[in-house]
């Protein structure tokens, strides 16, 4: 059997650098901000299934072609045909499919604020929204006009796939899902930068403040409920546009992919990298997509030796892995592998001169 | 003092809790630019009658008025915004935070406390510097030094004491409700709180209201001075008048007669 390293570094880049917008996102809702958001499958389900139907919808739409149910198999076929035939119009639903469902993770994040900081202890809002994720499975999953319910609503292309049959002398078909790699690996490097440039600035600190003692935030006239109801908008936010990015990387929005176990595979990047530290985020995500990635080759491989062996085994394993790894790091590393950090602000310059002063 | 107008007045202020009258039917009046203290034994209400300025509580009955103004049932953050600021008896700290970031959290009007200025550096870089020199002048003053980058969680009982004042002294407020500023601080350190206190006066009229335990340095440093027990304000006046209080005597050492 031969290894595909190509294929094998396109998913590992690709789901790596999805894990990382997610594992982000949590931090700056928990890590930064203290809040506990178990919905987070929710938002990033939610931002897949509306980019998948809105690029469903606007691709006949905007060629003229007939609609029909974006469910069925000529439909699917045809948005192929089409995402093809018309290179920058399928790209340019791509954006807008991000950009709605980016919006669509922010406003449900706006509405779920609602109820959810109304609640006097903060672990009855993780509850919240990890009902309501379990809601969205199994509402989208019977409600068939949504999302094509259990099936998954399937035919969604990769911005990229013109490329092998208009060039075909440069591109091969495995050029459009290496591209989209480098493509995702772009927008979690900005989800980065961006989330550092949060963080290390008065809003960090206003975040920590309230994570910290929210009374004492509101004794210091900071407005608590705003900054709350701030931070899980921009949570959900880049939840959704992971989802929207995940479903084209896939080509299939099914509710299989957003039960609340991805919640907690994310929750354990976080805690595995550190609170409140995005660089921790990213170590904690490389970490679980090498479990991830290393458990699906071990699983095909001994499939391939062993045809007797059942291959879904090691995907148990690797969930028992995963929870010894959990385990060991609350009893020797409660904090994570890499701790949380001052806020790098010009401020923190003039408070680390004393310390240089004192080492001549 | 008398011709200067209250800066806050109490009338008649009632809280309980259960069965206890923990403020029972307290008025008083504080006048701008004053340093007013406030004594009592344990369990006589005094940190029940901050939370209720403060707006940490609310007041069964009664009313609080600052610069004239109601302000009892208004949020904290309402409060603060008008001019009061505290401190808190058992140190409250951001603990997850370093010694700077808690006080850099005091200074009022932060550009970058959006997350859309955040992002655009130049909208808060130069104040964020203006506010880090005079912050850092302030934690100097009170020597609190070498523990800048610690966590506020690993810095020693005393050392959180005075970071908890800095960052109320910080926050420039009009009054400023102090609840045991010295307590478990070396007696050199209360002296200095006192100079801090002092200066601050001095510098911004701030007019402060302090529940001291540590009457020999209080008495000598308040112009006015109130007495609480059972929830009830029993004396007040010039503390040499208080300290001859046949009532104030007693409530303190429980001698009756």
């Amino acid at each position: 059997m031969g290894f595909d390293l190509i294929g094998f570094a396109v998913s590992f880049l690709s789901v790596y650098a999805l894990y990382a917008i997610l594992a982000i996102s949590l931090n700056l809702e928990y890590g930064f901000a203290g809040q506990p958001n178990f919905g987070q499958a929710m938002f990033y389900g939610l931002g897949a299934f509306v980019a998948g139907i809105a690029t469903s919808y606007l691709l006949p739409a905007m060629t003229g072609a007939p609609a029909g149910s974006i469910c069925s198999i000529p439909m699917l076929i045809e948005r192929e045909n089409l995402a093809v035939a018309n290179p920058a119009l399928s790209m340019g639903i791509w954006g807008i499919s991000l950009a709605i469902a980016t919006l669509s993770g922010a406003t449900v994040g706006l509405l779920a604020s609602y109820p959810a900081l109304r609640v006097k202890e903060e672990w009855f809002l993780s509850m919240i929204l990890l009902v309501a994720a379990q809601m969205f499975v199994i509402i989208v999953r019977n409600t068939p006009q949504f999302g094509c319910g259990f099936n998954g609503l399937p035919g969604i292309t990769n911005p990229f796939t013109w490329l092998s049959v208009h060039v075909p002398a440069i591109f091969s078909a495995d050029t459009a899902p290496a591209l989209y790699s480098l493509v995702l690996v772009a927008f979690a490097y900005v989800t980065y930068k961006v989330a550092q440039r949060l963080v290390n600035s008065p809003y960090g600190r206003l975040l920590k403040s309230v994570r910290d003692d929210p009374t004492l935030a509101e004794a210091l006239g900071k407005n608590v409920h705003e900054t709350r109801k701030q931070i899980m908008v921009i949570g959900s936010a880049l939840a959704g546009l992971a989802g929207a990015l995940y479903v084209y990387y896939i080509g299939v929005a099914s509710t299989e992919d957003y039960t609340s176990t991805l919640t907690f595979t994310i929750w354990v990047m976080m805690i595995l990298g550190g609170y409140a530290n995005n660089k921790g985020a990213l170590v904690g995500a490389f970490l679980i997509t090498l479990l991830d990635r290393g458990s699906l080759i071990l699983g095909i491989t001994l499939q391939y030796y062993l045809p007797s062996f059942n291959g879904s085994l090691v995907n148990y394993g690797r969930y028992m892995v995963e929870s010894v790894i959990l385990l060991l790091l609350i009893i020797y590393r409660p904090r994570g592998l890499r701790r949380e950090e001052p806020v790098r602000t010009p401020a923190y310059g003039v408070f680390s001169q004393e310390k240089r002063g004192e080492a001549k | 003092m008398s011709s200067r107008s209250p800066i806050l007045e109490l009338k008649g202020i009632r809280k309980k809790f259960g069965g206890v009258n923990a403020v029972d039917g307290v008025s008083l009046d504080i006048r701008q630019g004053g340093v007013y203290g406030l004594i009592g034994p344990n369990g006589s209400g005094k940190s029940t009658l901050f939370n209720l300025v403060s707006g940490l509580l609310q007041p069964d009955a009664g009313e609080i008025r600052f610069e004239g103004r109601r302000i009892d049932g208004l949020p904290i953050r309402k409060i603060f915004e008008l001019g009061i600021s505290r401190s808190f008896q058992i140190p409250r700290l951001f603990f997850g935070m370093t010694v700077f970031d808690n006080l850099m959290c005091a200074p009022k009007g932060q550009t970058g406390e959006s997350p859309i200025s955040a992002l655009r550096s130049e909208k808060w870089h130069v104040q964020e510097q203006v506010f880090a020199r005079s912050m850092r002048a302030l934690l100097d003053e009170l020597e609190i030094s070498g523990v800048y980058l610690n966590p506020a969680s690993e810095i020693s009982g005393g050392q959180m004491k005075l970071l908890q004042l800095a960052i109320a002294l910080a926050t420039e407020p009009k009054l400023l409700l102090l609840d045991e500023p010295t307590a478990g601080v070396a007696p050199r350190i209360a002296q200095d709180i006192f100079l801090a206190i002092e200066e601050q006066r001095r510098r911004t009229g701030t007019t402060f209201f302090i529940i001291e335990h540590r009457l020999d340095i209080l008495l000598e440093k308040v112009d006015h001075v109130f007495v609480m027990h059972q929830g009830k304000l029993i004396s007040e006046g010039r503390p040499e008048q208080v300290t001859q209080d046949k009532r104030v005597i007693e409530a303190y050492l429980g001698i009756s007669g």
